[in-house]
């Protein structure tokens, strides 16, 4: 195996966590406010039906093939050449994603506090920073997890100090169009809700993997919960303006002042949130590294770390002259995209393998009975 | 073309076999292969006036702009 580290359950968790968690929290408020207007805090709970799925499915496909990670048992389940354009395929989203998200962490950092700094400094000093991670292998990956969900934690405990800026009357008309915004607000943050696939380059990995089910939607269940209040406390300060700011949440903790003196807080909020993004970006950047050492079959992972940065770097400027286009992927494609090759894609392929499966133990089963039985009956099949 | 961008890349890629090939000399010819193809496609992309060119995000958003207007 290319990767000798060892995770936990719980930090295999944590990770996905961070990893969907991290860009969602400060750009969902908007997207979903947009389409649900002031139902949004229901949207999250819609959308994590996809997270629930995508975790069925990354847990079922370990179970059959436990030591191989996606790229590998496409080829298994679908035969070797679609198999490997599956897994091209697979490599392309995650290692463009990374771009992006490296982009929008970028572009949020810019926007909000370092107006002077040409962006690719932002960009090529994270992707540096994920790629010493990287090289460092999973189990550095899930340390620095299990230690930054903690400090990611702080931001809601910092919550309640907006009580007074809170207006109940927000809420209501609860539903007032029907569920069908609330459903619409959801679409965005599904995509995010899907990116827990990940973990499926994770699983080989995981020590106690019979708890890998349990974790992975104890995870979904906690991003859902954190969204949806988030969302809830974005309604109640701002009502159904939440959708006019770009970051509502760093709006939103800018706020806080409690006697003149604890102000300013959405610094601290940035810093959490930066390090959540650190592991988001690598997680992404880990799973695109593996993945591309495992399609093409290398004896190790470690020195094609720095070339696919640059790629990464490359892809965060490619065709995004500016943030509205940047944002317009975020709003056009990526709530169809990532479900599609995240969630959907990796269904069908379950579907298929458990059918192989199926259709196998049929065969030894009719063989052991009657070898010579069987032996025309497959052969029937074949033809 | 921007000189300067073509000779701080050059360096960087000179600077990238430096710290690679000591591990990578052990290592079976295709994985010298993926290190040296990957780094020279990221060198030649980094020579183009990326923001401005059309490359992958364009052709996901346009495959996928029809849902995306439904959405609207």
């Amino acid at each position: 195996m290319l990767e000798q580290g060892k995770i936990s359950s719980a930090q295999m968790g944590k990770m996905i966590f961070l990893a969907v968690i991290a860009s969602a929290v400060t750009a969902v408020p908007s997207y979903s406010g947009k389409y649900a207007q002031n139902d949004l805090w229901l949207s999250p709970a819609w959308a994590s039906l996809t997270g629930f799925l995508t975790v069925y499915a990354a847990i079922a496909l370990n179970k059959l093939y436990p030591q191989k990670s996606v790229v590998e048992y496409s080829t298994d389940i679908i035969g070797t050449i679609p198999g490997k354009l599956f897994g091209l395929l697979i490599l392309f989203f995650y290692i463009h994603m990374t771009g992006l998200i490296a982009r929008g962490y970028a572009e949020f950092i810019i926007g909000n506090f370092l107006p002077q700094t040409p962006i690719s400094i932002v960009i090529i000093t994270m992707i540096a920073v994920c790629a010493y991670a990287v090289k460092a292998g999973v189990e550095s990956i899930g340390r620095t997890a299990q230690l930054f969900f903690f400090f990611f934690m702080f931001p809601l405990i910092l919550m309640p100090f907006l009580l007074r800026d809170m207006k109940p009357d927000f809420l209501f008309p609860m539903l007032e169009h029907g569920l069908l915004p609330s459903l619409k607000g959801a679409l965005i943050p599904q995509g995010y809700f899907s990116e827990a696939f990940l973990m499926s380059f994770f699983l080989p990995f995981v020590t106690d993997r019979g708890k890998g089910m349990r974790s992975g939607m104890l995870t979904i269940l906690g991003i859902a919960l954190m969204l949806t209040c988030i969302n809830l406390f974005i309604l109640l300060v701002f009502g159904t303006q939440a959708a006019d700011y770009l970051y509502p949440v760093m709006v939103a903790f800018r706020y806080i002042s409690i006697a003149d003196f604890f102000e300013n807080l959405d610094s601290v909020v940035m810093t959490v949130w930066i390090l959540g993004m650190f592991v988001k970006i690598s997680i992404f950047y880990y799973a695109t590294v593996l993945g591309t050492s495992q399609w093409l079959g290398l004896a190790d992972y470690r020195p094609i770390v720095l070339p696919i940065g640059i790629l990464i770097a490359a892809l965060s400027f490619w065709s995004i002259p500016n943030l509205n286009q940047a944002s317009r992927f975020d709003v056009i494609s990526f709530p169809f995209y990532g479900p599609l090759m995240q969630t959907i894609c990796p269904l069908l392929l379950l579907g298929l393998a458990l059918l192989r499966k199926k259709g196998k133990q049929q065969s030894q089963a009719q063989m052991t009975m009657a070898p010579e039985q069987a032996h025309t009956h497959t052969e029937k099949q074949e033809g | 073309m921007k000189w300067g961008l073509v000779a701080g890349m050059s360096a960087l890629v000179c600077i990238l076999f430096a710290i690679e090939w000591p591990r990578l000399s052990r290592l079976p010819r295709r994985d010298k292969m993926t290190f040296i193809a990957l780094v020279f496609i990221g060198w030649v992309l980094s020579m183009f006036d990326l923001p401005n060119l059309p490359g992958p995000t364009t052709m996901i958003n346009e495959i996928f702009e029809p849902l995306g207007h439904y959405l609207e």
